[in-house]
């Protein structure tokens, strides 16, 4: 069954473009990440997604249902950012006894042995607490929710390193004892790639890249030799990032097209071939050039 | 994968219910500002007095209009309060949609008005007992029947649900635009100034007099009704199409 | 084990990998169950799907076999099947990158030899 699809998907501010004419769908209880640059309209497409926003044109249907106003849709929906708001007049433990009224799948023991763990206190008010551990609190709601769609917006932010592991753990826990279609957005690729299944990469509002995440990693391929012999080489071949090394070699990224042969040949001629991490091929790809800030400081 | 099933009406008793809890600072508020106002009130509203050459007679008039007049003012800012974005988002952080998170609004302010109307006319009987233990005048004249107390609990209590919904009316107006931050004191204080001679501004005095002077008690209940449930369908139509978050 | 996470190679190959090591030392004897996608994905802290597809590889190879309902299965033949695989894959890769290197710093083919043979006495010498 399709979770998410859409199409033509348009939302316009002003005059600016968050989404311009993006089209995709998510199928069931997979873990999909959402990846693109600042800006890119990661936050607003989650945002229409969960009801909060209206489309400008194109359609979205989530559960086979706009979601706009939806009651249907904001029952089986949560989604989690850094600028969730929960009730000032709560103490942190009476707003996880009011999610389970809300949330009919509610897991109130794993919320309760979560909110242990990370040791909040039962009395303190969520405007009380630091940056991370709101994101930490935020993250217990959205896993023990347990929604039919779960979407996390930069589920991270604050958090230390040994909480972040710890959340990406109880994440995939949670999801192998109770399958849903998540989304997560990530500045992090790195981080998160392990356990996402499908990739979704956005550039300038447009899906850019859909595709499992095991594939991203053999999307390009990274080569580096002299210079001239690079140009030669890539020259009919779909070049997405390239770097001066030295005087007169370069380093280039290239759309992994090649066959064993041509990859031999090219071992054999001089240049070594390397893989280029699932992070990087989305940073070169969604650079605005291909030299990425060194292009900034060139002079011709 | 297997989908919740909701409805409505069992959302908007959930979202009514978590409000109960979330918003206590708001009769945490009306305690504090009725208490204000009885306060206010031993000053006395009014003081007569006339004297022979052997009597004196010094009649001082306690009321707790004071008090009913802050409650209003307290349901007015409520109301304005929950249809602000802070208030707003923490609907959104649960299961609602913009028709549900207005209708538990709405049922908010009534239990509100309710509560704020009891505990204000209650006061006045704690200032009768006040006076009759501490204030050492001999008569309170405080004789009612039962119709007479519940015309005036029930009228008080619309009165307050009016001014939530004027309240809430508003609120929903600035939260569509910003323009309404200035434009609507604009309005009540220039109809104010000009609606006291002026002729041009005979609607200000003829809307007072609909609603205020109305001297049938059903008509008055009749109107209030209306008028509310024009304000509160007026917020809903404007509200449901609003982007949250 | 800890996976290599640098993105040298995909995760589902590592997990292939990491299996094969495992049977390779005996951890699984032949008709013996092993892990599902989710224990996998559990170990390692991946995305079920991604431990599928490693053990989905392995099984196309024939080093695993499926039982339906059941899981997936050591195959008598799996150790003959990865040691083979290993020297005509793995081994001819490795071996082409030391052909590659030592003609880049011109070493000759007896010296090479020469180098392999003082390894492998080193290691009979310990």
């Amino acid at each position: 069954m399709r979770v998410i699809e859409c199409n033509g998907l348009t939302k316009v501010y002003g005059r600016a473009k968050a989404l311009n004419n993006l089209s995709f769908t998510i199928e069931e209880n997979k873990i999909t990440g959402l990846i693109g640059r600042n800006g890119a309209g990661k936050s607003t497409l989650l945002k229409i997604i969960a009801g909060f926003l209206r489309e400008t044109s194109g359609e979205i249907k989530v559960f086979s249902e706009k979601p706009f106003n939806n009651l249907m849709v904001s029952a089986n929906v949560i989604y989690i950012d850094d600028q969730m708001n929960f009730p000032t007049a709560l103490t942190l433990k009476e707003i996880l006894n009011v999610c389970p009224t809300f949330y009919e799948k509610w897991n109130h023991e794993l919320a309760g042995r979560l909110f242990d763990y990370f040791s909040f206190q039962s009395a303190h008010y969520y405007n009380d607490l630091s940056k991370g551990m709101k994101s930490t609190f935020n993250m217990i709601v959205g896993l023990c929710a347990r929604c039919a769609l779960t979407m996390f917006d930069e589920p991270t932010t604050g958090m230390d390193a040994a909480v972040r592991k710890d959340f990406y753990r109880a994440l995939l826990k949670d999801y192998i004892s109770y399958p849903r279609t998540i989304l997560l957005s990530s500045h992090h690729l790195n981080e998160v790639e392990d356990l996402l299944e499908d990739i979704l990469l956005l550039k300038g509002g447009r899906e850019y890249l859909h595709m499992p995440i095991g594939e991203l990693k053999e999307w390009a391929i990274g080569i580096q030799g002299l210079t001239g012999k690079i140009n030669e080489w890539a020259e009919n071949k779909e070049v997405i990032y390239t770097k001066n090394i030295g005087l007169d070699r370069t380093y280039a990224v290239v759309r992994n097209t090649l066959s064993d042969t041509e990859a031999q040949q090219a071992k054999t001629s001089g240049l070594s071939l390397t893989p280029v991490s699932s992070s990087d091929v989305c940073v070169y790809l969604t650079s605005k050039t291909k030299g990425g800030i060194d292009d900034v400081f060139s002079e011709d | 994968m297997s989908l919740v099933k909701t409805s409505m009406l069992d959302i908007v008793i959930n979202l009514y219910k978590y409000k109960l809890k979330a918003y206590k600072q708001v009769f945490m508020s009306l305690i504090f500002i009725q208490l204000l106002a009885v306060l206010f009130s031993f000053n006395g509203v009014g003081m007569m007095g006339s004297s022979t050459e052997s009597i004196e007679i010094d009649v001082q008039f306690y009321s707790a209009d004071l008090v009913i007049t802050f409650t209003i003012l307290w349901a007015f800012i409520t109301a304005i309060l929950i249809t602000t974005s802070a208030y707003k988002n923490d609907d959104f952080a649960f299961v609602t949609n913009r028709l549900s998170s207005n209708l538990s609004n709405m049922v908010f302010l009534l239990t509100a008005s309710i509560v704020g109307g009891i505990t204000a006319m209650l006061s006045t009987s704690l200032m009768k007992i006040i006076m009759y233990l501490f204030g050492g005048h001999g008569h309170i004249a405080a004789n009612l029947s039962l119709s007479e107390v519940v015309l005036g609990y029930s009228s008080t209590i619309l009165y307050i649900l009016l001014f939530s919904g004027l309240g809430y009316f508003i609120g929903t107006l600035v939260q569509v635009s910003r323009i309404f931050v200035a434009v609507i004191p604009g309005i009540f204080i220039g109809a104010g100034i000009l609606g006291a001679g002026s002729r041009g501004f005979e609607w200000v005095k003829s809307i007072y007099q609909f609603i205020f002077t109305e001297p049938s008690i059903l008509l008055f209940v009749l109107k209030v009704l209306v008028i509310v449930g024009l304000l509160f369908t007026g917020s809903i139509a404007l509200s449901n199409r609003m982007e949250v978050r | 084990m800890i996976l290599n996470m640098d993105g040298s190679q995909p995760i589902y190959l590592q997990i292939a990998e990491w299996l094969e090591r495992e049977i390779l030392n005996g951890n699984f004897g032949s008709d013996q169950k092993i892990y599902s996608q989710y224990q996998l994905a559990e170990l390692f802290t991946i995305n079920p799907a991604t431990a599928a597809k490693g053990l989905t590889i392995l099984a196309e190879e024939n080093i695993l076999y499926k039982k339906r309902g059941l899981g997936m299965f050591v195959s008598p033949t799996a150790k003959e099947i990865i040691i083979n695989k290993r020297k005509n894959q793995t081994l001819k890769k490795l071996v082409l990158e030391i052909a590659l290197e030592a003609e880049r710093l011109d070493v000759s083919k007896e010296e090479l030899i020469q180098m392999i043979n003082d390894v492998n006495t080193g290691e009979a010498g310990e």
